[in-house]
């Protein structure tokens, strides 16, 4: 295969949305049979580029060729010209809830296509069932896609696409939902197409990922290339960071203010997580610490967390406080997407909703004055960027859709913080400014519970490591502990 | 604290780049003001063509007779704003005044025989109404039932429980507590233009500055990020159904009273006018948007075109036809007008 033939080339490309230019001529290039990574900053302008790589949005200027397709970009939509060539999973998955696996992966698909339109339903399970075993994942091709996990809806969404036979593929953040496993199985496909001579445009805040499936890189920031073409053998993890930065950045590491000797803010007393499981957890959570809770995808360790923070009943066993009633509990929801942010509502709306009951007076009434400054304090402490309290969340960045919804969890003055995924699809540098927030409230004698796959995120911030695997706690890192004792314990190795 | 970011909160402009024009546009349509100046030209043409039309008595007229449909639209919003929908309303703006008429009225006047005092009317009313909000709410909060098929049969069963109850004929004069609020004026205002404009404006403030109307607005925009902010949607649910039933319960004591009569045909066909009122007034049918400026101006003009078609002597059957008509113009002009406003584009 000659990877010295670009297969994707695109010139001066161009995009404003509004009054925000995403993208300002922008030159990239993809070879044949090359994992080319696509790295930078939330809002530099990635998914911009490959949605108008795809056609998904069509680009204001530039040209675009895609093996023998030419597209002259000048705002209007060129996605059909150029289908055959490329697919683009995007980031949360297109699939239809309510059709089976086969239908999904068919659907408008001309192979299954018979006369007048009439969809061969035998072939399509059978050839579903071969793309399914030749990925190794054992499902049904006639199950629900509604029934599965998200870790397989993802899957199954790259499959689709790429059972269309494309020589291009876009994965935008693949991994985002998937298990180790799941990844694993994702990347040994991604190997071997590769080999077979097809090109994948490759998306990921995991950096780790990038060192393992990636063989070039290029980087983005504010809508300009900042490092085209950089083979991945000759970059390190803080190189990229910086280039994305466009700034020295230093990883923060792990403080302890954990007031051992006052009494637990919160305990679970004999919980039973999963109704399947045989023990039953206990657990105390002081002020000032910070604990992750880890494990695998579906472990449990999400349905631990919504019980700590009384939004599950738990089978068996109750969550209680020392000190009597049960403390103001903030919570950061797992998927900001879904249960973080009312998006056609404003920063102050959305941050109020958190707290009605302590900023509205005798009758109900939200006290403005009160709310405008109390919401301006809270958005300053979470350093939300926006144009003014009043902008629609759904106007923000990812980085600052999720501080918002820090800030709506502080809404109430919290003792105790619980915070699912806290900076799952955020860049780097709001990434470390929630990391800085947690600490800072951990130093005011918080307690805080966060939930995690992310081995570097759980460095930076835990003071001890609850593993949580099938309803159960297998595992507790107290301490100092080093990385190593981390990742073997979080793959179940130990 | 390794990156130093500029905190930009600033209070001034809404958008950058966006002239303070726009930002007018903006907030002139999200408040719900869409409809106003379709409204003022509504009102100098019909003062041209129709001279009948700007006289004071014809404009409190107007009031009186849009202050029915005025509650129920109001009532409607509660459960709009949630994301959901009420059909049943109409069957309550028919049943709970019935009920409370043949419960008070002997049974030679053909009520039911409970004779309860008269006083009590009022009370009876809203009280069926609450209960029958009691009831949507239960059915689509516990049972889970899909709000539109659980009231549209509702609506049904009202319907008939209305002729079931009445034998089919109306009463006449159900006693003064039932019909002071529609018949009765205060100062040569109706005592209905006074309940609907203090129900508009205690609500509208609710809406606006209340944690209950913040709820209404966060359930509506997003439920599970509601759920996870602490609010109890459950409830918020169940008391929007609530809310809206007294309001139409309250609608139909206002009917009763106007026409000093619980007729069996109370209501009928008036969830159309109040969706499409809601809808006019910029009322988001997917739930959280929508004011109670805007839902006034949309009871207002359908009051209006009502009342101007009238007086211009078109046949009664034309007015029903192009009352739809302007519904569906008045629907376009609202959508387009949203949409231009705040055509929120998102992007990574």
């Amino acid at each position: 295969m000659d990877t010295q033939r670009p297969i994707v080339e695109m010139r001066d490309i161009a995009k404003t949305f509004g009054s925000t230019r995403a993208l300002l001529g922008v030159d990239f290039t993809v070879m044949h049979g090359e994992v080319h990574a696509l790295l930078g900053r939330n809002g530099a302008g990635k998914s911009t580029l490959v949605s108008t790589m795809s056609g998904f949005t069509p680009a204001d200027m530039g040209k675009i060729r895609i093996n023998d397709i030419e597209v002259e970009a000048n705002g209007q939509s060129y996605a059909s010209s150029i289908r055959k060539a490329i697919a683009h999973v995007q980031q949360t998955p297109q699939l239809f809830n309510l059709l089976t696996v086969a239908e999904n992966l068919f659907i408008e698909n001309p192979i299954v296509r018979g006369k007048f339109g009439v969809v061969n339903r035998n072939r399509m399970i059978e050839l579903a069932g071969e793309l399914l075993e030749n990925w190794n994942i054992d499902i049904r091709p006639e199950s629900l896609v509604g029934e599965l996990g998200a870790g397989t809806r993802q899957l199954l969404e790259i499959i689709k696409a790429l059972s269309r036979g494309v020589p291009v593929m876009i994965l935008d953040e693949p991994t985002a939902a998937l298990s180790n496993a799941e990844k694993h199985i994702l990347f040994e496909q991604v190997k071997a197409l590769k080999t077979r001579g097809v090109s994948f445009i490759y998306i990921s805040h995991h950096l780790d990922e990038i060192f393992e499936i990636a063989d070039t890189v290029t980087i983005l920031r504010d809508g300009r290339v900042v490092k085209a073409r950089e083979p991945v053998a000759g970059l390190d993890v803080e190189t990229i960071a910086d280039l994305m930065m466009g700034e020295k950045t230093v990883r923060s590491t792990r403080e302890d203010h954990t007031r051992a000797r006052e009494t637990p803010l919160l305990q679970a007393k004999s919980v039973r997580i999963d109704k399947n499981s045989e023990k039953d957890v206990d657990f105390n959570l002081r002020p000032g610490e910070i604990v992750a809770l880890a494990g695998p995808v579906g472990g449990g360790k999400e349905d631990f967390a919504m019980i700590l923070a009384g939004q599950k009943r738990p089978e068996k066993g109750q969550v209680v406080s020392p000190k009597g009633p049960l403390p103001t509990i903030g919570l950061v929801p797992t998927d900001r997407h879904a249960s973080g942010y009312v998006g056609m509502l404003g920063v102050r709306e959305n941050v109020t909703i958190g707290g009605l009951d302590v900023l509205s007076d005798n009758f109900g009434f939200i006290n403005k004055a009160k709310e405008t400054s109390h919401v301006a304090q809270l958005a300053r402490q979470t350093n939300v960027i926006s144009s003014s309290i009043e902008q629609a969340v759904s106007q923000l960045s990812g980085g600052n859709q999720q501080k918002v919804v820090f800030a709506r969890a502080l809404c109430r003055g919290p003792e105790v913080v619980v915070a699912l995924s806290p900076t799952r699809g955020v860049d780097v540098g709001a990434k470390e400014q929630l990391y800085a927030l947690l600490r800072q409230l951990a130093r005011e004698g918080l307690g805080i519970v966060v939930v995690s796959d992310e081995e570097d995120e759980i460095a930076q911030l835990a003071n001890r490591v609850v593993i949580i695997f099938e309803g159960e706690v297998m595992d507790e890192l107290v301490g100092d502990y080093t990385m190593k004792d981390l990742i073997l314990r979080m793959e179940g190795v130990i | 604290m390794s990156l130093e970011m500029v905190n930009t909160v600033k209070p001034s402009h809404q958008h950058p780049g966006q002239s303070r024009l726009s930002a007018f546009g903006s907030s002139f349509v999200s408040e719900g003001y869409t409809m106003y100046p379709v409204l003022l030209l509504l009102v100098i043409v019909g003062a041209i063509v129709a001279p009948r039309f700007a006289t004071a008595t014809n404009l409190v007229n107007i009031l009186e007779q849009v202050s029915v449909l005025g509650l129920t639209t109001i009532g409607l919003t509660f459960v709009v704003l949630i994301g959901r929908l009420d059909l049943s309303l109409e069957g309550i703006v028919g049943f709970a005044p019935m009920f409370a008429a043949v419960s008070i009225v002997s049974t030679t006047a053909g009520g039911l025989g409970i004779e309860l005092p008269a006083w009590t009317g009022l009370f009876v009313a809203l009280g069926t109404a609450g209960l029958i909000g009691l009831f949507n709410g239960f059915m689509v909060v516990r049972v889970g039932l899909n709000p539109f098929i659980s009231t549209l049969g509702l609506l049904v069963l009202l319907r008939g429980g209305v002729l079931i109850i009445s034998n089919g004929r109306s009463i006449y004069s159900p006693g003064k507590a039932l019909t002071y609020l529609g018949s009765e004026k205060i100062g040569g205002i109706p005592v209905s233009v006074l309940v609907f404009i203090v129900v508009a404006i205690v609500i509208g403030f609710i809406f606006k500055y209340h944690r209950y109307g913040r709820a209404l607005y966060a359930i509506g925009g997003n439920e599970e990020a509601a759920r996870a902010a602490g609010i109890n949607v459950d409830r918020v649910i169940w008391s929007a159904f609530i809310f809206a039933a007294l309001l139409a319960g309250l609608a139909g004591v206002l009917m009763t009273g106007r026409l000093d009569s619980a007729v069996t045909t109370q209501g009928q066909g008036i969830i159309f006018s109040a969706f499409a009122a809601a809808v006019i007034g910029g009322v988001s049918l997917g739930g959280g948007r929508g004011t109670m400026v805007g839902v006034v101006s949309g009871v207002l003009l359908i009051g209006v075109i009502n009342n101007l078609l009238t007086l211009a002597q078109v046949p009664s059957f034309y007015v029903q036809a192009s009352t739809g008509a302007v519904i569906i113009i008045a629907a376009i002009l609202t959508t387009l007008a949203s949409r231009r406003s705040s055509g929120v584009r998102t992007r990574t």
